[in-house]
């Protein structure tokens, strides 16, 4: 076979790839669209429970019903972590569409995203703004929001409540340097090594947060690198984990 | 005189659920399980004091309820809150432009605070 055969044949192969790739990630999203929906079901009618509304229950029925309520929940939470894996496994095919970005104002607005997440569990998340002014930086914008929304995601639901989380930004050698500082369990040394790797979940996290896709910070470091970034971290076991990273703010062509 | 709810929901089941609840609470309660169903109530001109949408149904998606109601003018104004499964930022936003109160997503609330959105949003 010559090379222009060998090209056309990858080149047809790889389309049809893409549409079986798309067809099955609208698998997954209507079926755990249904999954939802059955389960939300579930999850209204053991509150009912619960709540009275169907007849007092004696304590072992009720113990029973609360265990049933919290296996729901999880089950909710796991098709919550599919829809999102599904989702983000979509966002790092997808590719790039770069522009000018606020990053005070997308940090902003990722903050205010997540403080009902935050407060429920008694969290303070405080984004430290830099003094002055930054300029814009040439970035994806969407991909960038995805970048903090899963670094202060595992910042909250890895931290203790009435915790902080600290979230800084500065300007330094043609770089913007973001961190976001958390008091929580912290990094494992066999987590140390292995945090980026797609699906890993660390021992300590996993204790506190069952349920979780380990495709977060694997997903995040593609699109930091992608951007010509680096992403690093500091954490120490039951201390907290500082995850910290770079953007050029001008794009290399 | 108590307010009127119109739910629009295809599951049967979760709407029975959702209509239970909302006339436990002292709510007017029609149903409508596709979009058919929902423009006879609208057009019948029964007084709706807010719609309760569900996003996806077996005819039309609730986005263009959503948006049909919007031209209307006697409807423009009428308090709507998404209730769904859908949880994407896509969705979330293209709701939030065509006018919604509240984006719920249904597995994340109880039937209690869901009569508490609505009854912040429109009174007892």
């Amino acid at each position: 076979m010559d090379k222009d055969a060998k090209i056309k044949k990858l080149t047809s192969e790889n389309e049809r790839l893409i549409k079986l790739c798309s067809v099955k990630s609208d698998m997954v999203s209507i079926s755990a669209h249904q999954i939802r929906t059955a389960l939300s079901a579930l999850k209204w009618i053991i509150k009912m429970f619960l709540d009275g509304d169907l007849g007092k229950l004696n304590a072992e029925q009720e113990n029973l019903m609360k265990k049933a309520y919290e296996g729901n929940d999880r089950a909710i939470g796991i098709v919550s972590e599919l829809l999102l894996a599904n989702k983000t496994e979509n966002v790092t095919e997808k590719k790039y569409n770069f522009g000018e970005v606020d990053l005070i104002e997308l940090i902003d607005n990722t903050v205010f995203d997540f403080s009902g997440e935050a407060s429920a569990k008694g969290i303070e998340v405080i984004f430290l703004k830099p003094e002055k002014k930054l300029l814009s930086i040439q970035a994806d914008k969407e991909k960038m929001r995805v970048v903090l929304q899963n670094l202060l995601e595992n910042a909250i639901k890895y931290s203790n409540s009435h915790d902080k989380v600290f979230v800084t930004l500065r300007e330094n050698d043609g770089l913007v340097e973001i961190s976001i500082k958390d008091t929580g369990v912290g990094i494992s040394e066999e987590g140390k090594k292995k945090i980026f790797e797609k699906f890993y979940r660390d021992p300590e996290a996993q204790k506190k947060e069952p349920v979780g896709s380990g495709i977060g910070l694997f997903t995040t470091k593609k699109i930091i690198e992608d951007h010509g970034g680096k992403i690093w971290f500091e954490s120490s076991e039951s201390k907290g984990t500082t995850f910290l990273f770079t953007i050029p703010i001008h794009r290399k062509q | 005189m108590a307010k009127t709810i119109l739910i629009v929901e295809d599951d049967t089941f979760l709407q029975g659920l959702e209509a239970t609840k909302l006339k436990k609470e002292g709510y007017d309660i029609q149903v409508a399980s596709d979009s058919k169903e929902a423009f006879k109530i609208i057009d019948s001109k029964t007084k709706i004091d807010m719609i309760l949408l569900d996003l996806l149904l077996p005819d039309v998606d609730g986005f263009m309820i959503l948006e049909k109601i919007r031209q209307e003018k006697a409807l423009l104004t009428i308090p709507v809150i998404v209730f769904s499964n859908l949880s994407e930022e896509k969705d979330i936003k293209r709701a939030t432009k065509l006018g919604i109160s509240e984006f719920l997503v249904k597995s994340n609330f109880t039937l209690d605070e869901l009569a508490k959105k609505v009854k912040d949003l429109i009174g007892a």
